[in-house]
């Protein structure tokens, strides 16, 4: 099985040759004819008069349509094998989109933005979205696919090298369409497990300043950290935070001085996200954001 | 047949202002203001994105005015530019082209032409009362819908292009049945000009798609003031059911865009090969073929939507079908410049020009038809690449080609033939440096319609590259703006044929008088001017 980015390349290639020759033809004709019928050439004589073929016109509508059968024929085979060429996936993750956020589930361990799926493994990405119409797209994984709101369509992704892709959503979604980028984590089955259990494991009352920050406020109203008190569902979910890449999927990298900028101010880096700049001091500020990144 | 003036437009030598005219010259002209106006608007909104987009995380304006602007770009372009900049052009020219007096119902097309700039209006207006739409110009349910759009826009966007739209509509029946019943004797519908083809085909494209849009705005309307649910999935309604009225529309409307486009350039290509056009009967077939086929291929807007690989197979097909009727067209104006003496006026530098460029545009056309790279490649900047490809290389190429070519026939005076040169190597290096690193930009991840990205991306340079291009751009347009004040006032005298042409329109004077000829011609062949010049080599056709 080849992953769906090879077969979008493959065929990409073999269209991208086509193309060339034929626009090398197209605009070779059209130069030669600028050049060598110029009136400036001073070519003794009236021009032509003729104004049909019959025979040469029907070869060349005859010949297009012979290389878009070929063509043709290969985008079903591409098609076929981009959607999983019959093989089953062996696990299936839930993506669904928010304004302007990625929800993953692994079977109802949520995590956000960051996904993470083991290599040379078929995973059949079930996406769908909760407001308007998202589009998961990460370049180098190939196809993208649209996330629609009461109905649920299916990704196949398949990676056989580990390493990160980032992607971001590539359908118009208002105003912070262009913050809501994607982070894919692929890597062997051992880590991608060992990834996995860690995310379904609860984070165990801390008793510390930030977390008391945390439940206090009006952040437990949009977000969940399992193992607290906190079970909101409208943001993200936050129990692993720490081990996430990037803050507002994607606005700013994770770490505690960006975490506690992000906390302080999210309008100034994501004007028009749906978190408030909720009020705090500084003291309670450097708390929660060493705690979120706490997290991991 | 015989013409009949159906309407006496007024007592004889009464001078009628610009606000009453009902002759389709004037109202023509009307068209071609507004669509310049409309068009260096959108220019500016086009360049403010391009000056955002230059490097990376900018805050040159923030997303909320750079989403109104994209989604102001598209509509203005394309509703208010580029649709009436054609109309116009078809107004002035199909009654001149087939012998007529006027069209067939003068008081209807003065109505067209209002309606269609009371939309634009009422679609600026937006701008006054509390912001533009900002949801794209395609604006899909249900981010258009009350819950993602509470503001004012989105209403005025469904009231703009309704009333717009119902102008259009008017419009094409006015020109199709002109066509149809108005042609001067011998005057053969085998016999028109292709341009005169072209809008006919374009008429018949706009009476089928356009009231699919204002079905799909009015249930817009019910949905966003009346509580209705049609594209709401929480209320049961469907999100994709606007996708498929709108792309109904929206494909058909490339090829409204399109073809009376190709129809210039099919005027202007044969008058400077200095030979008629080689298969006319394979151009106008095409262009039928087009218009059918362009109502079957709107799903290939919707490969992502997960409608299914039968659908999309399907859709893929079509889409590859439509290239065959649009490659044809090209070799045919190639072969018409094979044989001839081309004088490389600056209409016949457009006329190239759009050729060249629209080549482009049909490759990448036919490649996002191929399923799955449309999947990699769809809502990315190579898309964006595409489209301007087919509408700016090609239609807007064509439009200046037709601009140069009839500007003495409507003014009397010609165009500056130093200045448009300037005009043609500034617009052709400034659109291919905007366009062409679009394309990489796309296929290597650059969405469409995001108002900044990431530094780490690595997309600044190109996107800097494109936005000199469109600097230069605008340089293009001011040449062209200038050229076209100063030929205005001190342009050399045109005469009646300047360009020793074939067709009717140039056979009267220029300015044409009010009644176009004082006697309707008779014509016997595709090329009467040609013949009274030429009467030891006439037509036969």
């Amino acid at each position: 099985m080849r992953p769906p980015a090879e077969a979008i390349g493959t065929l990409s290639l073999i269209v991208g040759v086509i193309a060339l020759l034929i626009f090398i033809g197209v605009e070779g004709a059209l130069v030669y004819a600028v050049w060598r019928y110029r009136a400036s050439r001073h070519v003794a004589g009236e021009a032509a008069t003729f104004e049909q073929n019959r025979r040469l016109e029907i070869a060349w509508t005859a010949a297009p349509a012979l290389i878009l059968a070929v063509v043709f024929v290969l985008t079903l085979g591409a098609m076929a094998e981009i959607n999983g060429a019959g093989v089953a996936p062996a696990m299936r993750i839930t993506a669904t989109g928010h304004q302007w956020w990625w929800e993953f589930s692994y079977s109802g361990v949520k995590t956000a933005n960051e996904l993470h799926i083991p290599i040379d493994t078929p995973v059949e990405l079930e996406v769908t979205s909760v407001d308007v119409i998202h589009s998961f797209w990460v370049p180098e994984l190939g196809p993208k696919m649209d996330l629609l709101p009461g109905k649920t369509n299916r990704l196949r992704l398949f990676v056989h090298r580990a390493g990160s892709y980032d992607g971001q959503c590539a359908e118009f979604c208002g105003v912070e369409h262009a913050w809501m980028r994607i982070r894919v984590v692929a890597e062997t089955q051992t880590e991608f497990d060992h990834w996995l259990s860690g995310q379904g494991l609860p984070t165990p009352a801390q008793g510390n300043a930030g977390e008391r920050v945390f439940l206090s406020n009006i952040c437990v109203s949009c977000h969940t950290i399992r193992g607290t008190a906190a079970v909101g569902t409208a943001g993200p979910d936050l129990t692993h935070v720490g081990a996430r890449a990037m803050i507002g999927a994607g606005a700013l990298a994770n770490d505690t001085a960006r975490m506690r900028a992000w906390l302080a101010d999210p309008q100034r880096y994501k004007p028009g996200s749906l978190m408030p700049r909720v009020p705090l001091s500084d003291a309670d500020l450097d708390a929660l954001a060493a705690y979120l990144v706490s997290l991991k | 047949m015989t013409a009949v003036p159906l309407w006496v437009r007024r007592p004889a030598g009464e001078r009628v202002g610009w606000l009453r005219t009902v002759d389709h010259k004037a109202i023509g002209v009307l068209y071609i203001g507004m669509g310049v106006a409309f068009f260096a608007i959108g220019g500016l909104e086009a360049l403010l994105l391009r000056a955002q987009l230059a490097t990376p995380e900018a805050s040159l304006v923030d997303p909320e005015v750079f989403n109104q602007a994209f989604t102001v770009h598209g509509v203005t372009m394309i509703l208010l530019a580029v649709v009436p900049l054609l109309v116009g052009f078809a107004n002035y020219l199909v009654p001149l082209m087939i012998g007529a007096p006027d069209v067939a119902f003068p008081r209807l097309n003065a109505l067209s032409f209002w309606l269609s700039l009371v939309g634009g209006i009422v679609l600026y207006f937006s701008f006054l009362a509390g912001g533009a739409p900002n949801t794209g110009w395609f604006s899909y349910a249900p981010l258009s819908e009350r819950a993602f759009a509470p503001g004012t826009g989105v209403d005025y966007y469904i009231l703009g292009l309704a009333v717009n739209g119902a102008g259009t509509i008017i419009g094409a029946i006015n020109l199709a049945v002109t066509i149809l019943l108005m042609r001067c004797p011998g005057m053969a519908i085998s016999r028109v000009p292709l341009f005169v083809w072209m809008t006919l085909v374009t008429s018949v494209l706009i009476l089928g798609a356009y009231p699919a849009l204002t079905a799909a705005l009015v249930m817009l309307f019910v949905d966003r003031q009346l509580g209705g649910h049609f594209f709401d999935p929480a209320g049961g309604g469907q999100a994709i059911l606007w996708q498929h009225l709108f792309w109904f529309f929206g494909h058909p409307e490339v090829y409204i865009m399109v073809l009376p486009a190709m129809g210039m350039i099919s005027e202007v290509i044969p008058v400077f090969s200095r030979k008629p056009i080689f298969g006319y009967a394979f151009v106008a077939g095409s262009s039928v073929a087009i218009a059918f086929l362009s109502f079957g291929v709107w799903a290939h807007h919707m490969f992502a939507v997960g409608l299914g690989e039968t659908e999309n197979a399907i859709f893929s097909a079509t889409s590859m079908l439509i290239a065959i009727p649009t490659g044809v067209k090209i070799f045919n104006w190639i072969a018409t410049m094979i044989g001839g003496r081309l004088r490389m006026t600056t209409a016949m530098l457009f006329a190239v020009g759009f050729i060249a460029m629209f080549v482009i545009g049909g490759l990448s056309g036919v490649s996002l038809a191929v399923v799955p790279i449309d999947l990699a490649v769809t809502d990315s900047y190579y898309v964006v690449a595409h489209l301007h490809y087919v509408l700016f290389g090609g239609t807007m190429f064509g439009i200046f080609a037709g601009a140069y070519y009839w500007f003495p026939k409507m003014t009397g005076r010609l165009l500056s033939e130093t200045l448009g040169r300037w005009h043609f190597w500034a617009t052709f290096a400034g659109f291919n440096l905007t366009f062409l690193p679009q394309h990489w930009l796309g296929a290597v991840g650059m969405p469409r319609r995001v108002f900044t990205y990431a530094a780490s991306t690595g997309w600044g340079p190109l996107n800097l590259i494109s936005t000199i291009g469109a600097a230069i751009l605008l340089v293009a347009m001011f040449i062209f703006f200038v050229n076209l004040v100063r030929s205005l006032r001190s342009g050399a005298i045109a005469g009646d044929d300047p360009w020793d042409a074939f067709t009717l329109e140039w056979s009267t004077t220029s300015p044409p008088p009010p009644e176009n000829f004082a006697s309707i011609p008779a014509v016997k062949s595709r090329r009467p001017l040609w013949d009274r010049k030429h009467p030891e080599a006439r037509d036969t056709g």
